[in-house]
């Protein structure tokens, strides 16, 4: 298991890789300040050939509209290499901004990793 | 917002986006004092980041030198008002009044977020004088209100 973390800006990042996922745990808030480095590790990811991404967003305190669209962004890069991008959350306050916005209906939303990897084992 | 009394508190930060996270910071705090349900709390906390995520965005995004923004909070009874006031070149406000909420994907999601999560939402903003966006959220049928 590939295992690399950054740090800094409120949110820390921390990547692994899960069967044929690329997987993103991220800790602290993402907002305008911290949603460029998300917005570096999908890019970062996407450029090395890895099309599919899960963002794991249990630990995470705050979620505004940057974040969302941070994404967005990467869902539409992925989808330009037939990848897909999911989310792995059950918080409701963060479950809550993903229906507000109509994005429950855009990404696939996994309520745990075990629910991701049982995923993973069914394809 | 109500015409009533209120308490007042300013905050006057750069237009840096480091400083978001403090402007959040102080509307949960005041939330919690005021005795707002944690899912009211969260509301004020993303419509405080949405506001002043657009007020550095149109005030030159972090640029050195450029206006501080103005984060006002009005403490009333029963009610919290949040203005968020830059010194951006301003906008005509009704292209993001009048929009509707159907193509989020394409047209940004922090304004039909934030007037989703609050109960009065204003935009006062004219071409080359700023902006003031205003919140308010009332305490009415909170679980915490005393």
């Amino acid at each position: 298991m590939d295992n690399d973390e950054r740090e800094g800006a409120g949110l820390d990042v921390v990547l692994e890789s899960v069967g044929n996922f690329s997987l993103i745990g991220l800790s602290g808030e993402v907002d305008v300040y911290s949603a460029p480095k998300l917005r570096e590790t999908i890019k970062d990811l996407v450029d090395d050939g890895k099309y599919n991404i899960v963002v794991d967003l249990e630990k995470v305190a705050f979620l505004d509209s940057t974040g969302l669209g941070v994404l967005v962004g990467g869902l539409k890069r992925l989808k330009h290499h037939d990848g897909e991008l999911g989310i792995i959350c059950a918080q409701e306050k963060i479950l809550r901004i993903f229906r507000i916005t109509g994005l429950t209906k855009v990404f696939p939303i996994y309520r745990s990793r075990d629910e991701l990897l049982a995923n993973v084992e069914e394809a | 917002m109500p015409a009533d009394e209120s308490t007042a508190f300013e905050l006057e930060m750069p237009a840096k986006a480091k400083y978001v996270g403090l402007a959040r910071l102080l509307a949960g705090s005041i939330a919690r004092r005021m005795r707002f349900t944690e899912e009211s709390i969260d509301d004020l906390k993303i419509a405080i980041s949405e506001m002043c995520t657009n007020a550095i965005v149109h005030t030159g995004n972090g640029q050195e030198g450029l206006a501080p923004i103005l984060v006002r909070f009005l403490v009333g009874e029963g009610f919290l008002t949040i203005e968020v006031k830059d010194h951006g070149p301003g906008f005509d406000p009704s292209c993001v009044l009048d929009r509707e909420s159907t193509d989020l994907l394409s047209q940004g999601f922090g304004i039909p977020l934030i007037k989703s999560l609050v109960d009065e939402f204003v935009c006062d903003s004219e071409p080359q004088a700023g902006t003031v966006v205003s919140i308010t959220k009332f305490l009415a049928g909170e679980n915490g209100k005393t």
